[in-house]
């Protein structure tokens, strides 16, 4: 069974944020919800890594555990998903993610918050594939062309990767032994319980 | 239970802003920041022993919780929100329920011993009944929908399948946040009205040392709220209060500060919480069938003499004295 | 809004299939995902994820949604010229998708061009034409518009003359847009025609070219995967330029390479560095010169090429003598060990490129800078082979084609230079009179003690600079070398923002009586100053919305086909231009070559018949073969290229060719010149994209001896340098008639071309050259017998005709190091084109009134990655605009603390003229250096504290607004080109 993983080469990342913008673009997010960002660490410093980071589809996700009204679902490529009916944005998903991930528009009283937003690892929601209204709610979906996310697709120097995890790790892999150099498979152990040995 | 190891780090989170910086020291005169670079291992092992700590960076958007990259401390709160809090919430309620129950079973309902005088004194205004019966209608939709957010995935959600239940769960959220409103200021007035009556005095140790008349004979003397009733109070005033700053801030996540608090402030609201309805079900249960006489307080506001005296001899006294100099005197109760 | 993807297959999956876990996509998508590792694995060794083909093939078997249409473009932000696709539904872009297919972007972007989609559909942007009466913005039409800046352009003609309408045009036009725009300055008959190469390469063309022919980069960024060391001065490529990254961070991993940089400031590009250099803003030359010292005693430099190719390297040894390890670690503040190492590095692990960019560039000695880097290239013999050279990386999307179609007060277009030949060449191209376009030009009368200009003289005579365009506003008239001062600025596609000292900006723009801006967005033109009455804002489609070429930074020249009609009333470069010049009543003979098409609101010429007719006169820079059919075969068979090479695969209808046949390109289109990949580049044949350095500069050099005597050195190759396979196996100087004659290869031309020639040159039959021959013919023969038309000669390392030909060191304008100044001062004050550049006046000012002890600190400028240029374009743009919201200034945490700055916290930069500040905001970071402080560029709208919104027409405002940078920046031009110094200026930091 693929196992679809996200990994950020943090030695290629230049932070040009071009994940973040396709991700809009592709998905029509609006002002306020960054369903992908880059984060750069030691900033200025040598040793400054940058980061993207965005629902990494955890095993064993944290948000789907602790949901009240249960609005997650794994696919069987492993993107872990969330109904926005079912959702009722209480903000716990929130608390448990080690990565920022879920997001909420801003509605109603009390600054309280709307129906939760992330990541889809482009793969819509449990609408019918492709279907305009999964569209409107989750944005594309690109697993059902038979395409990858957008941000990894675009990403220019190659550092976020996307697709089957061993794939993806094998490449990694590669390039640390051609290279000599690797800072780690970011948010791996935290999402995966794994790491890529070299 | 590992609910003191939560809280410390909490507390410690709370404390601490950290920002993970790794210096390097660099070579002399050579600076290589591709070899130099910062590992994730590191980062997380400088994280270890303070389990509340972020990978934290720079972003430029302006969402401060968004230059936080990794927060391995979610995992500790899905671990309380799954684990200790279902346990806490399960004994707390469950375990009230029974002994409420062992206790009806035992004791029986508490009577009035010299039998119903027939003439009754006021004990609660009709402000005061309003403020009581405002905070308690809103508790009760409150703690309901609480537990709803906590239990209704386990027993409601099999019960009404998935849309329905988000529905009801939706709805249970809006009365949540909107009666939190109300119960706050009836807390707040129930504070200043009741304070003058609830300030601990030797006469409670006495009335506790006597068990407070629900075991054994005879009943110790109380003023206007004996010790139990103190103990209601103090319970609803302290812990209405650490609800609602709690809750406000999980309201508005903005002034809460970051994920760790809202993780922090989530964890006193679930455990307040649950305390909080255990406390309530023992004091509905005597409001109601666990004592003869005794809803009338809050009913009508009218309770009988005989009650009165048993249960609050110096208070009766106290009103007696208060009437004599031209108080409300007492009435034929029909 | 829903719009994307309306039709979409829905037959496949139903909600419940997707809970359950997805049905019928699963197989195939894992199967995909199976395949894509296994395509990934193979090329895995090369560093890359490749899944473009499998995905492909993948979405074909699915079915693609029905309506949608794929139209690729370029992206309009950087000139690393990414290929966009576009998917189009209904006249409306719906969605992007990676051009796996494109050797240059491999399907990839930055932020700016991931979200190119935007522009389109932008809320922002200029709908209708309006102009400012009594301080209002009232909506027009397109024919008042056109009759009334006609009507007041020909006014202020009449009464001061063509030199006071300032063409000032863009790097955003389409090769075709920027030819006509300079078409339009000829027939309109003025030299003060320029575009933003001025301000950010015009230093590294001039010097670039000087040195060795061309004033373009000589490698690609694909070629840099062959690079074993990289320098970076004064380049941040990780912002400016996401996507060469990609080629330089993998080449960099397969080589493992050494990539230096060089910056006052540790950037992104820097994170990525083997080894960073900090040194001080504005002591480029003591760098490079400290580096020389070194190579030179060490004898590391490249002997053989040094006296086969380059002429005057001893002046050069001579001049870096000065420049010890201890002198030039007092100047540049890097210490000598890591100098040592640089310069070690860069000549002995080679080959090894040399990319700089603005931080070169934008200084008083700018051209200098560049002098020096061309001199380190030339001593290591890192120039004209793979995996070397001077790697430019240049601005805008197509400011090398404007720059190559002469958007510049010193050329006509493709480098023809203002002399009369060039105007009868391109006379003939165009089929007008040369005596119309003197005609159109100005007498010039004596004035302020310089003698008269004739109409011929005017039209030879290099106009005014678009960095001091307000000077020209501003100056006494007697100071301004032209008919009268600048009356009016017809400015299409430039922002206003974007040069120092924007306090004077503003009081030009007061002065002037006509303000026309055409673009998309309003630009800071619009927003600054308070102007009333006579200003026109026309709206202008972006290249989304027309077709056209574009060239790149490496010279690869990319077609773009229209995306979707122009949106609002906005229309293209083309009609505008032809609208214009039909009110101005040249329209006739200016347009009479093209085929006319029906466009938005009127006739417009085609793109395609605009490159035919440059295909037809740009013979000296190899314009010819890039015919527009070649160019969209190219586009359609992008996946026929190499990755590295960027050669057409064998086989392919682009056998051989290189991706999109970079300049030069010799010959006619059917004679099919490969272009050409790497400038110089000795080891291909002449028409196969090999090439040598040009002999521009005579054929002999005078040298005198130390013992008095004189000598004549030659400025051809020597020593068995030449193209392989060269029929003259030797240097030689460029074809001519006269030339062909002698060595009896005239005989290998045709009839027709004879005639030709013979037509062309008149009674000077021998003296038609290379460049001017409007059959090819000499071209033709030249490459068949194995030789570069325009000869093989010597770099020069002394460049004798510049002001400083061996470039020395010299503070700069604002130097914090006053002990400095006595000795290595600015230059004496001159003029430079048209108006006085006092660089030693305002130094020694400077110094006097103690500036560097009331304003500490040096500031420096530069790129952030989500903004481009003046950036109201981006700025407008809702998905890069989130990104970065406030407008700011870097500072050391020392800087700040010692202040009371916290991070985030506003605070005032002020400057040291015209009492200049500005309230940002602190970012607190070790990006800059103790003593240094940055801010980006891109900003503007807010000025000296005061928030300009009202001041753009309603609903046109971009989303950020901030302080420009250039409030603060301040005087300092470069004696060749005037660029401006935006990159050293001195600032004081204050909480607000």
């Amino acid at each position: 069974m693929a196992r679809v993983k996200f990994l950020c080469d943090a030695d290629r990342c230049i932070e040009c944020n071009a994940c973040v913008t396709a991700c809009k673009n592709e998905n029509e997010v609006p002002w306020g919800i960054n369903r992908r960002r880059v984060v750069t660490i030691n900033d200025g410093k040598p040793g400054e890594r940058s980061i993207s980071m965005a629902c990494m589809h955890c095993t064993d996700a944290p948000c789907a555990a602790v949901c009240p009204v249960d609005c997650f679902y794994t696919t069987a490529d492993a993107v872990v998903l969330h109904s926005k009916d079912l959702c009722i944005g209480c903000g716990y998903c929130f608390y448990a993610c080690p990565f920022g991930a879920p997001q909420y528009p801003k509605v109603g009283n009390f600054g309280s918050r709307g129906k939760m937003d992330k990541c889809t690892y482009c793969a819509g929601g449990p609408e019918a594939d492709l279907s305009p209204v999964e569209f409107q709610k989750y944005g594309s979906n690109r697993l059902a062309e038979g395409k990858l996310p957008l941000c990894a697709e675009m990403c220019s120097t190659k550092a976020l990767l996307a697709g089957d995890g061993e794939i993806i790790a094998q490449i990694y892999k590669e390039r640390v032994v051609k290279r000599g150099y690797g800072s780690g498979a970011w948010g791996w152990q935290t999402a995966y319980k794994e790491t890529i040995a070299i | 239970m590992r609910l003191g190891a939560h809280f410390r780090f909490l507390i410690v989170g709370l404390a601490l802003a950290l920002t993970v910086a790794i210096a390097q020291p660099a070579a002399a005169q050579q600076i290589n920041p591709t070899a130099n670079a910062v590992k994730e291992q590191q980062l997380l092992d400088a994280l270890r022993g303070n389990p509340s700590g972020e990978v934290q960076g720079r972003i430029s958007i302006p969402d401060g919780t968004a230059a936080t990259l990794i927060r391995p401390a979610g995992r500790e709160w899905r671990e309380f929100h799954q684990g200790t809090m279902l346990r806490v919430g399960a004994i707390a309620v469950l375990g009230m329920l029974a002994l409420l129950a062992a206790f009806y079973l035992v004791r029986g309902r508490v009577k009035v011993e010299a039998g119903l005088s027939g003439r009754t004194m006021t004990r609660f205004n009709g402000f005061e009944r309003f403020m009581h019966w405002m905070t308690a209608t809103c508790f009760i939709v409150l703690a309901l929908s609480g537990l709803n957010v906590t239990f209704g995935k386990a027993v409601l959600l099999p019960l009404l399948g998935p849309q329905a239940f988000t529905n009801v769960s939706l709805a249970a959220k809006w009365a949540h946040n909107y009666l939190a409103w109300p119960f706050m200021l009836g807390i707040a007035m129930m504070f200043l009205v009741w304070i003058k009556d609830n300030i601990p005095t030797g006469t409670d140790l006495k009335w506790l040392a006597a068990g407070g008349g629900l075991v054994g004979k005879g009943h110790p003397p109380a003023r206007r709220f004996n010790a139990g009733q103190k103990v209601i109070f103090w319970s609803v005033v302290l812990g209405g209060a650490a609800l609602s700053v709690s809750g406000v801030y999980l309201l508005f996540p903005a002034f809460a500060g970051g994920v760790l608090n809202l993780q922090f402030w989530n964890v006193i609201h679930g455990v307040v919480s649950m305390l909080m309805v255990a406390v309530i079900l023992a004091h509905i249960y005597i409001g109601s069938i666990g004592m003869e006489g005794a809803f009338d307080a809050m009913g009508s506001g009218e309770v009988d003499l005989n009650w009165a005296k048993e249960h609050h001899s110096l208070w009766v006294a106290d009103q007696m004295k208060k009437g004599q100099a031209g108080a409300p005197a007492m009435q034929p109760a029909e | 809004m829903l719009i994307k993807r309306k039709t979409a297959d829905v037959q496949r999956g139903k909600l419940q299939a997707a809970i359950a876990g997805l049905s019928s996509g699963v197989m195939d998508r894992r199967a995909f995902l199976r395949r894509s590792g296994l395509v990934a694995g193979g090329v895995a060794a090369a560093g890359a994820l490749q899944i473009g083909a499998v995905r492909k093939a993948q979405a074909a078997g699915l079915g693609p949604s029905t309506g949608t249409k794929i139209v690729k473009n370029i992206c309009t932000h950087c000139s690393v010229g990414c290929t966009v696709k576009a998917e189009v539904a209904n006249g409306v872009w719906v969605g992007q998708e990676p051009t796996w297919e494109s050797p240059i972007n491999r399907g990839t972007h930055c932020a700016k061009g991931a979200s190119v989609r935007e522009l389109v559909h932008g809320d922002r942007r200029i709908k209708y034409p309006m102009k400012l009466v009594d301080g209002q913005w009232q909506r027009i039409s397109w024919d008042v518009a056109i009759n009334e800046i006609g009507d007041k352009m020909t006014e202020i003609r009449t009464k001061s003359g063509a030199d006071s309408v300032y063409l000032l045009g863009s790097a955003k036009f389409s090769n075709e847009g920027a030819y006509l725009f300079r078409k339009f300055a000829a027939f309109w008959g003025t030299n003060n025609v320029d575009h933003q190469a001025r301000i950010c390469h015009s230093t590294t063309v001039a010097g670039v070219a000087n040195t060795w022919g061309y004033g373009a980069m000589t490698n690609s960024y694909n070629d840099i995967r062959n690079s074993k060391t990289v320098i970076f001065m004064g380049s941040n490529a990780a912002e400016a330029h996401p996507v060469s990254m990609q080629h330089i961070i993998e080449g960099k991993e397969v080589q493992r390479a050494n990539v230096i940089v060089f910056d006052p400031r540790f950037t992104r590009t820097a994170a990525h560095a083997t080894d960073y250099v900090r040194f001080r803003s504005g002591t480029d030359i003591a760098v490079i010169w400290g580096m020389m010292w070194h190579i030179f005693k060490n004898g590391w430099e490249d002997k053989a090429f040094i006296a086969a190719r380059v002429h005057g390297m001893d002046d050069v040894r001579k001049e870096v003598e000065k420049y010890d390890p201890k002198t030039v670690e007092d100047i540049t503040g890097i210490p000598g060990e890591q100098l040592e190492r640089a310069a070690k590095t860069f000549a002995t692990v080679k080959p090894a490129t040399f990319i700089w960019c603005m931080g070169v560039t934008q200084h008083s000695v700018g051209t200098a800078n560049v002098r020096a880097i061309c001199n380190l290239l030339l001593a290591t013999g890192n120039v004209g082979s793979n995996g070397t050279g001077a790697n430019i990386f240049r601005g805008h999307c197509n400011v090398q084609g404007a720059t190559d179609f002469g958007l510049d007060i010193a050329n006509l277009p493709c480098y023809y230079g203002l002399v009369e030949g060039a105007w009868r060449h391109w006379g003939r191209v165009w089929g007008v009179e040369y005596d119309y376009f003197q005609s159109r030009f100005d007498e010039v009368p004596a004035k302020g003690g310089r003698a008269a200009r004739t109409r011929k003289q005017n039209m030879e005579t290099s106009g005014h600079t678009s960095t001091r365009w307000f000077d020209a506003a501003n100056l006494p008239a007697e100071q301004v070398d032209q008919k009268d001062n600048l009356k009016a600025m017809f400015v299409m596609g430039h922002g206003g923002n974007t040069i120092p000292r924007m306090p004077d900006a503003v009081k030009g723009l007061e002065k002037l009586e006509l303000l026309v801006v055409c673009d998309p967005h309003p630009t800071n033109f619009v927003s600054l100053g308070g102007r009333k009455n006579g200003t026109y804002l026309l709206p202008i489609c972006t290249q989304f919305e027309t077709s056209g070429s574009r060239t790149c930074s490496n010279r690869s020249i990319q077609w773009g086909d229209k995306v979707v009609e122009p949106i609002f009333e906005s229309v293209s470069d083309y009609e505008v231009i032809y609208k214009l010049s039909q009110k101005l009543g040249f329209a006739e003979p200016m347009f009479k070559n093209y085929e006319m098409v029906k466009g938005k609101y009127g006739m417009e010429p085609t793109p395609e018949s605009i490159l035919k007719e440059i295909n037809k006169g740009g013979w000296s820079t190899g314009y010819t073969g890039q015919s527009p059919e070649r160019l969209k075969l190219h586009m359609a068979h992008q996946d026929k290229f190499d990755f590295t090479t960027l050669r057409g695969a064998k086989g392919s209808p682009v056998e051989n060719d290189f991706y999109g046949l970079p300049w030069p390109c010799w010959g006619t289109p059917e004679y099919k010149h490969p272009g050409t990949h790497i400038l110089y580049n000795t080891s291909l044949e002449a028409k196969n994209g090999g090439g040598t350095f040009r002999p521009r500069f005579g054929l002999t050099r005078e040298r005198t001896l130390p013992d008095g005597s004189k000598v004549n050195d030659t400025m051809l190759a020597e020593n068995g340098s030449f193209s392989l396979n060269s029929g003259i196996q030797d240097g030689y100087p460029e074809f001519t008639m006269a030339v062909l004659k002698k060595l009896g290869w005239d005989g290998d031309l045709t009839p027709a071309e004879l005639e030709t020639i013979t037509r062309i040159g008149g009674a000077n039959v021998d003296g038609v050259s290379w460049a001017i021959d409007l059959s090819g013919g000499i071209q033709r023969v030249a490459l068949e017998r194995g030789c570069v038309p325009y000869g093989n000669g010597k770099a020069r390392a002394n460049a004798w005709n510049l002001p400083d030909p061996v470039p020395v060191h010299r503070e700069p304008i604002y130097s914090p190091r006053v002990d400095l100044v006595a000795k290595w001062p600015a230059r004496p004050d001159e003029r430079t084109l048209r108006i006085p550049n006092l660089h030693t006046s305002i130094q020694k000012a400077a110094v006097e009134k103690g500036i560097a002890k009331s304003f500490p600190i040096v500031l420096t400028s530069g790129r952030l990655v989500e903004y481009e240029g003046g950036g109201e374009e981006t700025r407008s743009n809702r998905w890069l605009a989130e990104l970065q919201q406030d407008m700011f200034v870097e500072i050391n945490p020392a800087d700040a603390q010692s202040r009371g700055i916290r991070d985030g916290a506003f605070v005032w930069v002020s400057g040291p003229e015209n009492n200049s500040k500005a309230r940002v905001k602190a970012l607190v970071t070790e990006r800059v250096g103790k003593g240094v402080a940055f801010m980006p560029f891109h900003f503007g709208g807010v000025f000296q504290g005061a928030d300009q919104r009202g001041n753009y027409p309603a609903g046109t405002d971009p989303i950020v607004l901030g302080e420009s940078v250039n409030t603060i920046t301040t005087y300092g031009y470069d004696p060749v080109t005037a660029m401006h110094e935006g990159k050293v200026t001195l600032c004081q930091i204050a909480a607000a």
